[in-house]
């Protein structure tokens, strides 16, 4: 009989573990959501919730017509039908994740924050890091979201608080992968939002990848960051592909130029982010004549203007930091080069203006939103965001806050479930409505609203969208007759 | 294989190439899709006697119907197993969270986890120096670890050359052990205590993100996310890049123009061939020619490929996320694709040859979940990782290529 109970008592002994390991899940995740949602995202939450380890949720994959908006006639190879066309299907999760319960003992619902935010060596550069100043803002723009969130009740299932994880995005060696791990596995972060830098961005996507969590990016235009096939990656600022785009159709369907020369960042940034101009301006038979780079940071830029000025050009395309462009222009204009300029997105800033001074007068930038729009919700936040940091917000800070938003949003209706947040992400039917506008995604769940270019007119930035340029999209279906040329008699013209 | 010896294939009728000792089970499936056969037998039992009529195929390949599973259940410490490398009577299982060794002679599983002196928990890859006997653990944000003797010594980016603690691949090539890392390769002379780190100051590394490598007959190969994959000659030191002709992420122009895309997740080089996965469909190149397969042509659940493991000049086993996908012939395109059931969790494996089924065959089990992440072989069983488990292929009268019933 003692041996019996002796034997009892071990069998309830051992199994307690068991039973303890079985109840550290709770069921929260599958509760009904605590905001309203609509009809699409319920059914999404239903199918999701009733899967098994084993299962792909059946919820229909999303099929872009062509990738990205790209019009036919800037369509690589285009006069072949390629073998293959990546990114127009969905990208699928299908392993086990969506049946982890949620678990028991959370005090906070901690998400992740990765950007540039001290200052230390680049790999961009080679030298001093020089990304500070957009992190900074990208971290403002994060702990808005997250504070307004805690305002609103924090995690509403369990009425806990949201909490940022702050990592800074130091590019020395690859250090961002070994932040989005510590993220990951020791500071069980629920997803994470960054970074800024392209080579950066693409270390930590793969070890998001591989570690099952949604990465959301506000600050990387990088192109190609989208185009890995990650299925746990999404990104809500339109890139330089879009951006790209927009700026060749202005230049040769609207202006009508010819020979375009390009000065860009001899880093990653300058070196992607005029790709798509490069190559669109060859497919529309305006190859452009040079391509020049310089160094991060330089002061004199003698040597590409000579060469540009040698080569002939109508107009030049700068793609590198807000400080270089207004030095380029300065220096061009000092040397009679009366080029009109045109510059990506971060030279649409103060830091430009300063140092360009009066010489910004008639630049034209491309810009993934417009800040000048006035709808409440925008205002609201830009009203928020001077009252808590006492400065204007700029496009980091509301691209981020944007971001920030869509993970929570994505929390407060899955629940704490990596897989389930990156569900209800990835299959949302309707755009996000952002402060910085629609943000729709495509399947490879990458932003494609509207884009615009911004002229500096009378001391202001006068913002610009496809349809006040009167360049309607081109078509897309392969096949089609190439559009002629818009011509440029649009009353918005710009220049 | 020589061109005579395909025509003579093309001669043979086979039927029923299941290896006439695997376990006879359940259903098979002819080309009609019409199930042949519901009677499930004990894993003992006689090989199914099937009805089909002859097809007029080029014999069939070997099919794996004898699995088993270890996860959580059976003492591995976690089911998210990202690497596998049988060694041996020894089995090392890479998890999400901890190190576990299965030892085929007892069934035992033994694990390690930080407590226990693994530097870091989640490991990525394996690599065994057969001339020492020393396990090298890639650690997923933990740097490199040698198991030898009971101990881990730890390599990481504070205290030696290793180029980055994110690793993704393990190899051994002579006395050198090389890691693929996020941000480079490092490759460590073991013997003299030399690191060599490459990037793109010292390669032709386009990106610094590398993802795989392997080794074998004195060539590496780099498998490198957004750098296709690089090539080095070990007597020469010499560095060959291959990359995507047509330069653009978002299109593969022609299929057998090169690497399919850049962004490549392994390299398998056995018997002169050379296999590489991509989360963008697969390659084989022979020296001169490249072969992409897609999954829309060929026996692949998906293009999405987490590695490869080539078992031979024409037998490559592909992880995907949605199954194992087995180059089983290649002269003949012949392919054998393993997929469990996520509701009943039994196994299916379909044999086809280009996109024609061939045969369809279901069994209790097959790989334990369709995220399958790592391959490796062990004789003529197979090893299969997937995020849900370990599989354990029994092949005990395995055959490469086809064979004529």
């Amino acid at each position: 009989m003692k041996r019996q109970l002796i034997l009892l008592l071990v069998a309830l002994l051992s199994a307690a573990p068991l039973a303890l390991a079985e109840t550290e899940g709770t069921d929260a995740s599958r509760t009904p959501p605590p905001i309203a949602i609509d009809d699409s995202t319920r059914q999404v939450l239903e199918t999701i919730n009733s899967v098994g380890p084993y299962e792909v949720p059946d919820l229909g994959l999303k099929q872009d017509q062509n990738y990205a908006h790209t019009s036919r006639e800037v369509e690589p190879f285009r006069h072949v039908k390629p073998y293959k066309e990546h990114f127009l299907l969905q990208l699928e999760y299908t392993g086990p994740g969506r049946a982890k319960p949620e678990p028991k003992d959370v005090q906070t619902v901690k998400i992740g924050f990765i950007g540039p935010i001290m200052s230390t060596v680049s790999v961009a550069t080679g030298g001093k890091s020089h990304e500070e100043v957009l992190g900074i803002k990208m971290l403002q723009g994060s702990q808005l979201a997250i504070e307004e969130a805690n305002q609103r009740g924090g995690y509403l299932k369990r009425k806990i608080p949201f909490e940022l994880i702050v990592k800074n995005d130091n590019g020395l060696w690859g250090a961002s992968g070994n932040e989005i791990v510590d993220m990951a596995y020791r500071d069980n972060v629920w997803a994470i939002l960054g970074t800024i830098d392209g080579a950066n961005s693409h270390i930590a996507i793969r070890v998001a990848l591989k570690a099952e969590i949604v990465m959301m990016n506000s600050g990387d235009t990088d192109p190609t960051f989208i185009e890995t096939n990650i299925p746990w990656v999404v990104r809500c600022i339109g890139d330089d592909r879009q951006q790209g785009y927009l700026l060749v159709d202005y230049l040769y369907h609207k202006l009508g130029y010819q020979r375009v020369g390009v000065i860009r960042a001899s880093n990653r940034y300058g070196r992607f982010g005029v790709r798509e101009i490069r190559d669109g301006s060859r497919r529309l038979k305006n190859p452009v004549p040079l391509e020049m780079a310089y160094q991060v940071g330089s002061t004199d830029y003698s040597l590409q203007l000579e060469r540009l000025r040698q080569a002939n050009v109508e107009a030049v395309v700068h793609w590198g930091d807000a400080a270089d462009g207004a030095r380029v222009l300065n220096q061009m204009r000092r040397e009679g080069m009366q080029h009109p300029f045109y510059a990506c997105d971060r030279c649409l800033c103060d830091e430009f203006l300063e140092i360009a001074g009066d010489n910004a007068e008639g630049v034209v930038c491309t810009y993934p939103w417009d800040p000048t729009r006035t709808d409440p919700k925008y205002q609201a936040f830009s009203e928020a965001f001077r009252e808590r940091f006492g400065e204007e917000p700029e496009t980091y800070a509301a691209h981020a806050y944007d971001g920030m938003n869509m993970v929570i949003w994505a929390i407060q209706v899955a629940g704490l479930n990596r897989a389930k947040i990156r569900d209800v992400l990835a299959y949302r039917a309707t755009p996000f409505e952002g402060v910085t506008g629609d943000i729709p995604l495509s399947a490879c769940l990458d932003d494609l609203g509207e884009v615009f270019l911004a002229k500096r007119e009378q001391g202001a930035w006068k913002y610009y969208s496809r349809e006040d340029l009167g360049l309607a999209r081109q078509s897309a279906t392969p096949g089609d007759p190439v559009q002629p040329p818009v011509t440029a008699t649009s009353s918005a013209e710009i220049q | 294989m020589n061109v005579f010896a395909t025509l003579l294939k093309g001669f043979a009728w086979g039927w029923a190439a299941i290896a006439p000792a695997a376990v006879g089970w359940a259903v098979e499936t002819d080309t009609a899709g019409n199930n042949r056969q519901q009677q499930a037998a004990p894993a003992t039992a006689a090989p199914p006697e099937t009805a089909t009529p002859p097809v007029a195929v080029e014999g069939l390949p070997y099919v794996y119907t004898n699995w088993k599973h270890l996860t959580v259940a059976d003492g591995l410490p976690n089911d998210h197993v990202f690497a596998v490398k049988a060694d041996g009577p020894k089995v090392w299982i890479g998890t999400e969270d901890g190190l576990a060794c299965y030892d085929k002679r007892t069934g035992k599983i033994r694990s390690w986890r930080e407590k226990d002196g693994l530097p870091w928990k989640v490991v990525s890859s394996f690599a065994v120096n057969k001339k020492t006997g020393e396990l090298w653990v890639g650690l997923f944000g933990g740097g490199l670890a040698r198991f030898s003797g009971g101990r881990f010594d730890h390599f990481h980016q504070l205290n030696s050359g290793l180029v980055n603690d994110v690793v993704y691949g393990v190899a051994v090539e002579n006395d050198h052990v090389w890691a693929a890392t996020t941000a480079g390769a490092s490759r460590y002379n073991t013997v003299t205590g030399q690191w060599t780190i490459y990037t793109e100051k010292n390669s032709p590394m386009e990106e610094i993100w590398n993802y795989g490598v392997s080794y074998d007959a004195g060539k590496v190969y780099l498998g490198i996310w957004g750098s296709g994959v690089l090539e080095f000659d070990v007597a020469t030191e010499r560095w060959k890049d291959y990359l995507d002709p047509d330069g653009e992420m978002e299109i593969d122009l022609y299929r057998d123009d090169g690497i399919v895309h850049v962004i490549t997740t392994g390299t398998s080089y056995v018997d002169g061939i050379l296999w590489v996965s991509s989360y963008f469909g697969m390659c084989r190149y022979d020296g001169r020619h490249w072969r992409g397969y897609y999954a829309h042509e060929t026996g692949l659940p998906s293009d999405f490929g987490n590695s490869v493991a080539g078992r031979g000049a024409d037998e490559a086993w592909f992880a995907t996320d949605k199954g194992l996908g087995v180059v089983t012939d290649f002269p003949t395109d012949t392919w054998v694709t393993y997929t469990m059931d996520p509701k009943k969790r039994t196994g299916r494996a379909v044999i086809r040859r280009g996109t024609d089924v061939l045969k369809t065959v279901e069994m209790p089990k097959s790989i334990p979940h369709n995220y399958a992440l790592w391959v490796d072989f062990d004789g003529n069983d197979v090893w299969v990782g997937t995020s849900k488990g370990l599989g354990w292929a029994i092949g005990s009268d395995y055959y490469p290529g086809l064979k004529a019933n």
